[in-house]
C-alpha cells in the first residue's frame, strides 16, 4: 500500500519538476498565436470594430459564437465535479482537477469576449455597478447586466472549486521542493497542516461548493441564452433557449474534458490513472446528452415548422436546405450522427472512440452557437433590411487565440500543479476502518471509501 | 513550540496511539488539546479524525445567502427608483428580472461566506511553524503531543513505540551539525 | 400640457424622390461610409425608403416605404441596452444618450426594424464638408449607436421658444428633417395627445396601419395603406 501511495505522488508530482522539449514548443506554439491574437485585438481597439465582418444587420457573429461557445465549454468541470461528488460517483477522483481546470480557463476567456466585442471597450466599466459621478447605474433588466452578475459568480465559484482541493497537494509541492520554489508554493499553500480539523472543514466546504455551483451553473447558460431569447428575434425568442443551451453547454463540456483529458495522458504519461474505464463512463455521459441535444434541437425545429410564422420559416428555411444548410447538416452530423454509434457501441467507446466522438462534437457545438447566431440576424422581419455575413481575417485570429490563451493556461498550469488530486486519489484507495464488536475485530473491508454508513470506531476497551 | 510526535504506517496504529495518548493523559500532564494529528489525506470512521466533527458552515452558508440575496434586494430597487428611466414600456421596478439579480448575489454570499468560513476555521493562511514532518506525504500518519512537560518526555515516548511507531522524532528537528 | 410625439406616412403620396433621406443625413451629421462599406451592409441611413414591387409586367407597381424609428412605447431595443443608452422618454421618445453607449450592439439585434446603426469606424469629412456640420447635434464617434431621433433638437428648440415666448406649441410648427423635405408632403409629425393636431386626424383614419404592429411594440408611427 504505501509503496502504491509513493508511486503515486512520484507520477503525479514528476511532470512539475520536469519538462521535455515537446513541453516548450507546444508553448511556444500557444504562445505565438496568443501573440497574434493581442496583436489583432490592439489593431481591432485602435480602428473599430468595423475591421470584423459585421453590418447591418448582423450585428453578432463570430465574438457572440466565440463567447457562448467558451462558456458552454466551461460547464464541464464544475457540473462534472459537483454532480459526481453529490453522487458518491467515486471513479470522478482523477478527473475532477482537469475537469475543473477547464471551466475557470474556459470562463476567464468566456468573459473577457464580451469585453473584446464592445464597440468602446475602454467604458467596459459601465457595466459594473458602481456609485458613479454620472448617478447612473446599470440596467439591470438587461440580459447583459444578469450575464455580467452570472458570470462573475460562477467564476468567483468554480476558481473556488479549483483552488480549495488543491491547497494540500501544494502543501506537498512545498514540502518536496526547495528554495525558491518551496517558499513559492509555502504562500499558495497558506501554511496548510493537515489536521482532522482542516480535513473536515475542506471537504464539508467542498460539499457545500458542489452543492451551490450546480444552480449556479444552470442559471450562467440559461442567462446567456436569454441574451437571444429576450429580444424579438425570428427563432430567437423561443422558451425553450434556456434548457436548450445548458444541454448544449454540459454536452460540449464533457466533449472538451475528454479531449483533454486524453491529451494528458499521452504527454503525462498518467495511463495508469486515467483508465479507459473513465473515458468509458464519460463516454456515457456525453451519449446521453448527444441524445438529449437532438431531442431539444427537434423540438424545436418541430415547433417552428409546425407554427409556420412567415419571418420563423424564413430563417428555418435558410438553414435547413438555404444559405446555411451544408453547416446546419454537418452539425447534426457531427453531434449526433458519428458520436451516437460510436459511444453507444460499447465496444467502439474506447479512449481513441470518445476522443473521435468528442472532436465531432466541439467542432459541431460551435457550428450550433454560430447557426443560433447567424442566420436569425440574417433575416428578420423585414426583408429589404436582410444582410449577409463573412468574417474577416481579424476575427478568425481573435477566434484561433481564444484556443491557444486556453492550450498555454492548461500547459502553465499542469507544470505548477498535480493535474489529479493526489490527496482524493489517496482517500479513493484507501481501506474502509475494521469493524469492531466487542473485542473482536473484523476484517477490513475493501469496499471503496465514499460508500455512505461507514462504522464509526469507538475504543471499546476505554 | 516544540513537539515530540511519531509516525504511524496505517491508520489501526494511529489509533491506538491517539488512544494511549488520551488515556495518559491527566497523569502526565498532557491535556487533549496538546494531541495533534497531521495526516496527508483525510481518514473517515476513525476516532482520531472525528474531533471537531461538529460544524456550523451549512447555516453559515444559508445566512450568507440571504444576505446576498438582501443586497440584491437594495441594489435592484434602490437603484432602480433613483434614477427612474422608463424602457420597452415595462414598470420602474421590474421584479421578475430583480429577481434574477437577487438569485445571483444569494449563491454569491452562500459561496463568499463558506470560503470565509473554511478559512478562519480551518485556521488559514498560517505562517507560524506548525507540526508536521515531510514522511506523512508518503502515507504515513503522524501523531504528536505538542509542549510537553519534559519530566514526562521519556514515558511518551515509550507509550508511542508501543503503539507501533515506525519512528518517534522531535519537532523542531535537532539542527544538522556539521 | 405634455406631449406625446408621432409621426403619419401616407404611402399614396409618397413619390420615392428620397430628398427625405438626404435632408436627414444633412440635418443630422450621419456621416457617408463610402461604396465600399454600404456594399459589406454598413449604409447608415437613418430614414430609408423602401421599394417594392407588385405585380408582373405590364401591371407591376411600385411602392414606396419610408422607414425610421418607429419611437415604438413598448421598444425591444430599450430594456436590452446594460448602460440605460436607449430609454423612453415622457414625450413618447426613444432617446438614444451616445454618452452612456458603450456600442454591445444589443438593441441594433433588438430592434425588429433595422433601423438602428453603429459607427463601425471614426466617421471622416473630407474638407470642407466638416463645416456643413449641424452644430445642434452631437457628432458621433466610433462604436456608438445611432437612429432617428425625430430630429429630437428641433423639438427641443421649439420647446424653448414657446416657453421663453409664454405660449403653446403649435401643430405644424416642428417639422423634423424629413418631414421638412418632403414635396408630397407624405410625412406628417405632430403630437398625438392634442386631438386637433393632424397627426391625430391622420392616426385615426381607416387607411392606418402600425409596421410589424403584430410583434406588439406600440410603434408611435402610422402608415397610411396605399390603394
Amino acid at each position: 500500500m504505501k509503496q502504491n501511495e509513493e508511486q503515486v505522488q512520484q507520477d503525479l508530482l514528476r511532470p512539475l519538476f520536469e519538462a521535455s522539449a515537446a513541453y516548450w514548443l507546444a508553448v511556444a506554439l500557444a504562445g505565438s498565436v496568443v501573440l497574434a491574437g493581442v496583436c489583432a485585438l490592439f489593431y481591432q481597439f485602435y480602428t473599430g470594430i468595423g475591421v470584423w465582418g459585421l453590418n447591418s444587420p448582423v450585428f453578432w457573429a463570430f465574438d457572440i459564437t466565440n463567447f457562448v461557445f467558451w462558456i458552454g465549454i466551461s460547464h464541464a468541470g464544475t457540473l462534472i465535479s459537483a454532480i459526481l461528488r453529490l453522487a458518491n460517483a467515486t471513479w470522478r477522483r482523477p478527473v475532477t482537477r482537469c475537469a475543473e481546470a477547464i471551466t475557470v480557463f474556459a470562463l476567464s476567456i468566456g468573459a473577457l469576449i464580451p469585453l473584446c466585442h464592445l464597440g468602446r471597450p475602454w467604458l467596459f466599466y459601465y457595466l459594473i455597478p458602481y456609485p458613479s459621478e454620472r448617478q447612473l447605474w446599470p440596467n439591470f433588466r438587461s440580459p447583459l447586466a444578469w450575464d455580467f452578475f452570472a458570470i462573475f459568480t460562477y467564476l468567483v465559484g468554480s476558481t473556488t472549486f479549483l483552488l480549495l482541493p488543491m491547497i494540500p497537494d501544494l502543501a506537498m509541492v512545498r514540502d518536496r521542493a526547495t528554495g525558491l520554489r518551496r517558499k513559492l508554493y509555502g504562500w499558495a499553500a497558506l501554511g496548510w497542516q493537515g489536521t482532522p480539523r482542516q480535513w473536515h472543514r475542506l471537504e464539508t466546504a467542498m460539499h457545500i461548493m458542489a452543492i451551490v455551483i450546480i444552480p449556479v451553473a444552470v442559471s450562467v447558460h440559461t442567462i446567456v441564452s436569454w441574451d437571444f431569447a429576450m429580444t424579438p428575434v425570428p427563432m430567437w425568442r423561443s422558451t425553450i433557449f434556456g434548457p436548450y443551451f445548458v444541454c448544449g453547454a454540459i454536452f460540449s463540456g464533457i466533449a472538451a474534458l475528454i479531449l483533454a483529458m486524453a491529451l494528458l495522458r499521452k504527454s503525462l504519461r498518467l495511463e495508469e490513472y486515467l483508465k479507459p474505464m473513465h473515458f468509458s463512463n464519460l463516454g456515457k455521459l456525453l451519449l446521453t446528452f448527444s441524445l438529449l441535444w437532438f431531442y431539444f434541437t427537434f423540438a424545436e425545429r418541430l415547433t417552428t415548422w409546425y407554427g409556420n410564422e412567415e419571418a420563423e420559416m424564413a430563417v428555418f428555411w435558410s438553414t435547413i436546405r438555404g444559405d446555411f444548410a451544408p453547416l446546419f447538416w454537418t452539425m447534426v452530423t457531427l453531434n449526433f450522427l458519428i458520436p451516437v454509434p460510436i459511444l453507444a457501441i460499447k465496444k467502439l467507446r474506447t479512449i481513441t472512440g470518445t476522443v473521435v466522438a468528442s472532436s465531432c462534437i466541439v467542432v459541431g457545438m460551435w457550428l450550433e452557437r454560430f447557426l443560433i447566431v447567424v442566420p436569425s440576424l440574417q433575416r428578420k422581419f423585414l426583408p429589404y433590411s436582410w444582410g449577409s455575413y463573412r468574417p474577416t481575417w481579424v476575427e478568425i485570429t481573435l477566434m484561433a487565440a481564444g484556443f491557444g490563451v486556453m492550450a498555454l493556461l492548461y500547459l502553465v498550469f499542469s507544470k505548477l500543479v498535480p493535474m489529479i488530486a493526489i490527496w482524493e486519489l489517496k482517500v479513493g484507495m484507501q481501506e474502509a476502518p475494521a469493524a469492531k464488536f466487542g473485542d473482536a475485530a473484523v476484517a477490513a473491508s475493501s469496499r471503496p471509501r465514499g460508500t455512505p454508513g461507514g462504522p464509526v470506531i469507538t475504543d471499546a476497551s476505554s | 513550540m516544540n513537539a515530540i510526535y511519531a509516525l504511524y504506517s496505517d491508520p489501526g496504529s494511529a489509533q491506538n496511539a491517539f488512544d494511549a495518548l488520551r488515556r495518559a493523559g491527566a497523569a502526565l500532564g498532557v491535556d487533549a488539546g496538546k494531541i495533534v494529528v497531521v495526516t496527508s489525506e483525510p481518514f473517515e470512521g476513525y476516532e482520531f479524525a472525528a474531533e471537531h466533527a461538529k460544524t456550523h458552515m451549512f447555516p453559515l452558508a444559508a445566512l450568507g445567502g440571504l444576505m446576498g440575496g438582501s443586497f440584491g434586494y437594495w441594489l435592484t430597487s434602490f437603484t432602480q427608483t433613483s434614477y427612474p428611466l422608463t424602457t420597452g414600456g415595462m414598470p420602474i421596478i421590474t421584479s421578475w428580472t430583480n429577481g434574477i439579480i437577487i438569485y445571483e448575489l444569494t449563491m454569491l454570499g452562500a459561496i463568499l461566506t463558506t470560503l470565509i468560513t473554511l478559512l478562519i476555521s480551518a485556521g488559514l493562511p498560517n505562517f507560524k511553524p506548525a507540526l508536521s514532518d515531510p514522511e506523512i506525504w508518503t502515507g504515513k500518519i503522524l501523531v504528536g503531543v505538542t509542549d510537553p512537560p519534559p519530566a514526562a518526555r521519556t514515558e511518551l515516548e515509550a507509550k508511542l513505540r508501543q503503539a507501533g511507531a515506525l519512528a518517534v522524532k522531535e519537532f523542531p528537528p535537532p539542527s544538522a551539525a556539521a | 400640457m405634455p406631449h406625446h410625439w408621432a409621426m403619419v406616412v401616407d404611402m399614396d403620396r409618397c413619390t420615392g424622390c428620397e430628398a427625405c433621406v438626404v435632408a436627414c443625413h444633412a440635418e443630422n451629421n450621419i456621416p457617408t461610409v463610402g461604396d465600399d462599406q454600404a456594399s459589406r451592409g454598413r449604409a447608415m441611413h437613418w430614414i430609408r425608403v423602401e421599394r417594392h414591387w407588385e405585380g408582373e409586367f405590364p401591371e407591376a407597381r411600385l411602392r414606396f416605404q419610408p422607414v425610421f424609428c418607429q419611437q415604438c412605447e413598448a421598444a425591444p431595443c430599450e430594456p436590452v441596452c446594460p448602460t440605460y443608452a436607449s430609454y423612453h422618454t415622457a414625450d413618447g421618445l426613444n432617446a438614444q444618450v451616445y454618452n452612456r453607449c458603450i456600442g454591445t450592439r444589443f438593441c441594433a439585434n433588438a430592434c425588429p426594424y433595422n433601423v438602428r446603426f453603429f459607427n463601425f469606424f471614426n466617421p471622416v469629412w473630407q474638407k470642407p464638408l466638416q463645416l456643413q456640420l449641424n452644430p445642434d447635434v452631437s457628432v458621433r464617434s466610433v462604436g456608438m449607436m445611432e437612429k432617428c431621433t425625430f430630429c429630437v433638437q428641433r423639438i427641443r428648440s421649439a420647446e424653448g421658444q414657446a416657453k421663453a415666448e409664454k405660449r403653446e406649441l403649435m401643430d405644424g410648427e416642428i417639422k423634423p428633417a424629413c418631414v421638412q423635405s418632403c414635396s408630397p408632403m407624405a410625412l406628417v409629425f405632430g403630437d398625438l395627445d392634442d386631438p386637433n393636431s393632424e397627426v391625430s386626424r391622420l392616426a385615426k383614419s381607416n387607411r392606418s396601419v402600425k409596421l410589424l404592429g403584430e410583434l406588439g411594440t406600440q410603434p408611435n408611427v402610422s402608415y397610411l395603406q396605399g390603394s
